[in-house]
């Protein structure tokens, strides 16, 4: 007998949202079926909505603060541990591979989480010009930021492509096409932990269906692929981000500091020195 | 007229569990130690014993420094995740029980429960989360090639922020790879000893922390210990300048955090209400137990007598007595020794010439008491001018212009902190850059973070705690 | 600007005293939230609270100033000022009940067997943004009326265009349309928004003649907040040590439990002392405030937590 799989559900706003256009595609799986979101344009631009707001929120938000929730997620996800190397393993991986995936992604929250209330003493700096002023460069979150999951089944290859983004203070919307299922059950972790509502929202669906309302959004303020496209995709993508110069980045590295640097707007303040 | 006391809130004692007599901390467990010699420790704010605290002898730091070796090869084998998952474990720790440590910090030291609660404890907790983030990426901190552990780190804390002290020692040496033989002072062991169950707690590997108690021998056993690695100290610079000389000729790392006598320099153009608030937070917090405390109020003779009057009126509304009152302000004298040597200091500036106001305050009968202190009229030259008083005891200096008021500030062997009242940005960072003192506070003071660097300048000591460089103090670049 | 310098006020002041006061203003904000969280965290208990709650009570001017405002409301009002709780006999009257001018005749037919005051509010309350003539004429309305105090509202438009001569003088005239009825000089620190506004307004207004400042109008959303208080006591202290005279402090706003009240009471206390914890010298501008204030003192005294049917509405 082949079981219907709940529906899953978007996760826009510290909410779980079905698809405004009611749509849905099928992933099977196995003896399994799974009905995930067809985002459509419309979702996209309630998403920027919310992520506008989740990323006042989130960026005000003490470092130190942001350093704990993040622990805390990486707590939860080590305490679901069972259920998400499950559900690997339903879409093909061994129970080995599937292990290896949950422990590189634990790990990999916990080193973002210790990254949170240190990356500015790493990128910022005082810049020594030669006249008599203080004059210090320091980094803001960019903003919202639109994350394409990689087409491989796999949660750490999805937190990689949130973490940077977010450790920095980034509202960060997350993309997924192939590994939606991962994606959206990582939504019920995000809803349990203490995020702030619209800092990290969570989609499924086709990227060729939104692929220009994103691009060409212009309160998204940066698009990050972490699969790579054809070459019309990205080309389409890069000629309409010009329009609002959206910075484009075509799988940025996920290594180390370098990982965080896309996200950063440096501003550099200057200051006189006298009585 | 209305007369409004506050009654009583005083915080329970129900939450402790002291032992009658607390032993060392070594290899992961608990040990008798060999000289069998014990003290009691009291509370300074009734003279009431709380328990009994050993000395350990030469043979004790032997075993601890033999445990911490053998932790060593243990804890640097790990991965780096792993030992940053140990801190964020003690971390989560000393959160769960703060209360806990709250009351019996204010209990054995003195302090009143509302700093112990709203500052050291979370602070305590902060410093094992920042340090738990930079154990699996000590490669990031600094381009330095290869950065390692020194092995096995000697640490002597002093009395006036017993566990904030330790977590200050104890987080970055372990994040670093190092493992730990910690002292704490004598008359406030309890906080560091009750840390030793939270290791237990978190299931630390054997000998990566190890906590003896003693006094000053053993911390002189430690400091000559063929083994260690390398020695952090807080504490008087008098003993610092003794462990510097120690290890002379010896290739073990040091870093020094000793005293200060900073001066808090409020210009004419301050804002005027919060500058008072600030000389009185950086002299009364924590009884004026503290290193970096603005002991010398150096204030531009144009503004001196309105400050002073709004100074004297602020200090009146200062609260001594109980520490767990929870609205005490000033608590008690951590020991008889201190209350002398602050007692007698002041006798000195008096004598000397100095006009004294002192807080009308009703001081409770048992215990050690010292009522908030102010002298104005005082040369440089009296020693209440030059000395570390280390008491609720502010001295006031005059100035007229900026150029004088960094002459007079640097006019110190001590160069620990300072303090800057002007709401003029460029006066502040003019005054910033010649001000010869490891942390400066521009209207503010009293502020501390893990990932603020905090250190002295001149006698006050030398390496820096906290932030991406204290993590320097841990490591040694390898040949 | 009138040159009106040399021109000394009844109240020891000249016009450059009170210019030096203003340029001298310098409030750096991130201190002074820290000294007033600080003061928030004493723990009034026991005793120490039933005497703040107690206190509170005799502090409150009980308010309604609404356009639906009837007699019937006034009347129900007034028997709740001087009896706020029937139920136990050691609980005072209030300080003042509030009102617009049309209802002060009614108030002060209602409350005149007791202590209680009829407060008005007045200067074209809450904008303020008519002629000074309609201003006048709205406050001696009130004062032939039979009112005992008149709140009025500073002219925050002159005030925000840097016009701080205009705000005083208007306040001059209008404690001469007062005479001897205590008047109240409202800031509404909510439209003044920075800490240095509200203290160049409070010494502005007490130079002119204010026997009290007041916080709010209790019209806009940001109302009363501790720290615009602390801001205000420090320039009644001021104006003190330079004039010797001891003006009040009424907060309104925005304060809806007891809790926040005994903050406020607390900073009263240990800034300004013993003297400023008196209806003469500190008031509460407050609606839902008395009956939370009314629940906790029952409690204190049963042991037991109150429900809001059990005081009589007003």
């Amino acid at each position: 007998m082949i079981e219907i799989k709940k529906t899953y559900k978007n996760y826009v706003g510290g909410k779980y949202v079905r698809s405004e256009s009611g749509k849905t595609y099928t992933k099977e799986l196995k003896n399994e079926f799974y009905e995930l979101p067809l985002t459509s344009k419309k979702d996209i631009r309630d998403a920027v909505t919310s992520s506008k707001d989740g990323f006042k929120k989130w960026s005000s938000t003490t470092p130190y603060l942001r350093m704990q929730i993040l622990y805390r997620l990486s707590e939860m996800i080590e305490g679901n541990k069972e259920s998400y190397v499950e559900l690997l393993m339903h879409h093909g991986l061994t129970k080995q591979k599937a292990n290896k995936d949950i422990d590189k992604s634990i790990q990999n929250i916990v080193w973002f989480a210790g990254l949170a209330d240190k990356w500015e003493q790493l990128a910022g700096n005082l810049n020594p010009v030669s006249e008599e002023y203080f004059n210090i460069s320091h980094q803001n979150p960019i903003g919202v930021v639109f994350s394409l999951s990689g087409s491989n089944v796999s949660l750490n290859e999805l937190l990689m492509s949130i973490l940077p983004a977010l450790t920095v203070g980034c509202s960060v919307i997350s993309y997924s096409e192939e590994n939606s299922v991962v994606a959206l059950k990582f939504a019920e972790d995000i809803n349990n932990s203490d995020f702030p509502s619209g800092s990290l929202n969570i989609l499924s669906g086709k990227f060729e269906n939104i692929l220009n309302d994103v691009s060409k959004h212009v309160e998204i303020n940066l698009v990050a692929l972490h699969k790579e496209l054809d070459n019309n995709g990205l080309k389409s993508i890069e000629e309409n981000a010009s329009e609002s110069v959206k910075r484009v980045f075509s799988q940025p590295s996920i290594e180390g500091l370098s990982s965080i640097l896309p996200y950063l707007e440096t501003k550099t303040v200057w200051h006189p020195k006298g009585t | 007229m209305v007369n409004w006391q506050y009654s009583e809130s005083i915080e329970s004692r129900e939450i402790l569990d002291i032992k009658s007599k607390y032993t060392n901390y070594i290899g992961g467990k608990f040990v008798e130690p060999n000289s069998k010699k014990y003290i009691d420790t009291i509370s300074p704010s009734t003279e009431e014993v709380l328990s009994q605290i050993a000395i350990s002898n030469q043979n004790d730091v032997n075993k601890a420094v033999k445990a911490a070796k053998s932790g060593f090869e243990i804890w640097s084998s790990l991965a780096p995740y792993e030992r940053s998952k140990y801190l964020f474990k003690l971390a989560r720790l000393i959160q769960e029980r703060s209360r806990e440590f709250a009351v019996l910090e204010s209990l054995d030291g003195g302090k009143p429960i509302k700093e112990s609660r709203d500052f050291d404890i979370p602070q305590v907790a902060a410093n094992f989360f920042y340090f738990a983030g930079w154990a699996d990426k000590i490669d990031l901190s600094w381009s330095t090639k290869g950065l390692k552990p020194h092995g096995v780190v000697g640490q002597i804390i002093p009395w006036n922020f017993p566990l904030l002290m330790l977590a200050w020692k104890v987080a970055p040496a372990l994040a670093t790879g190092n493992t730990v033989v910690l002292k704490p002072a004598e008359t406030t062991s309890l906080t560091a000893l009750l840390f030793a169950e939270i290791c237990d707690q978190a299931g630390l590997p054997n000998g990566v922390v190890n906590i003896i108690t003693g006094d000053g021998t053993t911390g002189s056993l430690i400091v000559n210990h063929q083994d260690i690695n390398k020695i952090a100290f807080t504490g008087s610079t008098q003993v610092g300048k003794l462990i510097q000389k120690s290890l002379a000729g010896r290739e073990v790392g040091l870093t020094l955090e000793l005293g200060g006598k900073a001066a808090n320099i409020v210009y004419e153009d301050a804002a005027i209400d919060q500058a008072v608030e600030g000389v009185v937070n950086g002299i009364f917090f924590n009884q004026g137990h503290v290193c970096c405390a603005g002991s010398r109020l150096l204030i531009q003779e144009s503004v001196h007598d309105q400050f002073i009057s709004k100074l004297e009126k602020r200090m009146q509304a200062l609260r001594v007595g109980n520490p767990l009152d929870k609205n005490t302000d000033i608590g008690a004298i951590n020991s008889k020794e201190q209350l002398n040597k602050i007692t007698n200091l002041v006798d000195e500036g008096v004598a000397d010439g100095g006009n004294i106001f002192q807080t009308e305050c009703e001081l409770p009968g048992n215990g050690f008491w010292f009522k908030p202190t102010l002298f104005t009229d005082v040369q440089p030259s009296y020693s209440i001018a030059r000395e570390e008083i280390f008491g609720p005891v502010l001295t006031t200096l005059t100035f007229r212009t900026p150029d004088e008021a960094v002459e007079i500030a640097n006019n110190t062997e001590y160069g620990l902190s300072a303090g800057v009242w002007t709401e003029k940005g460029s006066k502040i960072l003019w005054t910033a850059d010649r001000l010869e003192a490891g942390v400066v506070w521009a209207n503010t003071f009293n502020k501390f973070d893990p990932a603020s660097p905090f250190g002295g300048y001149k006698e006050s000591g030398f390496g820096r705690e906290g932030g991406r460089h204290g993590l320097l103090s841990y490591l040694k670049e390898s040949s | 600007m009138q040159n009106n310098s040399t021109v000394k006020y009844s109240n020891n002041i000249s016009w450059e005293s009170v210019l030096e006061l203003i340029y001298d203003s310098r409030v750096d904000s991130v201190g002074l939230k820290e000294r007033v969280s600080s003061l928030a965290t004493r723990s009034v208990k026991k005793d120490s609270k039933l005497q703040a709650l107690k206190m509170i009570v005799s502090m409150c001017d009980l308010t309604t100033l609404e356009g639906e405002d009837t007699e019937g409301k006034i009347s129900q009002m007034a028997a709740k000022a001087i009896n706020p709780d029937p139920s136990d006999k050691e609980i005072n009257s209030v300080a003042a009940v509030c009102v617009y001018p049309s209802l002060v005749q009614t108030a002060k037919e209602k409350v005149k067997n007791s202590s209680v005051k009829v407060a008005a509010v007045s200067s074209y309350f809450p904008s303020g943004q008519v002629p000074m003539d309609s201003k006048i004429l709205d406050t001696q309305y009130a004062i032939d009326a039979g009112a005992d105090e008149i709140d009025i509202v500073i002219n925050r438009k002159a005030f925000l265009e840097g016009n701080y001569r205009k705000v005083f003088d208007e306040i001059v005239a209008l404690k001469e349309v007062c005479k001897n009825v205590h008047l109240k000089t409202i800031l509404e620190v909510g439209d003044l928004k920075t800490y240095e506004n509200i203290r160049k307004a409070s010494l502005i207004s007490l130079a002119a003649g204010s026997d009290f400042i007041k916080t709010s109008t209790g019209k806009l959303s940001i109302g009363s907040s501790r720290e615009a208080c602390y801001v205000m006591l420090k320039a009644v202290l001021d104006y003190k040590s330079l004039t010797g005279i001891s003006a009040g402090i009424k907060v309104a706003g925005g304060i809806r439990d007891s809790k926040d009240a005994i903050r406020y009471l607390v900073m009263i206390n240990e800034e300004m002392g013993d003297e400023w914890l008196s209806p003469n010298l500190f008031r509460f501008g407050a609606s839902s405030l008395l009956d939370d204030v009314l629940k906790q003192i029952k409690k204190l005294k049963t042991g037991a937590y109150q429900a809001g049917y059990y005081f009589p509405r007003g």
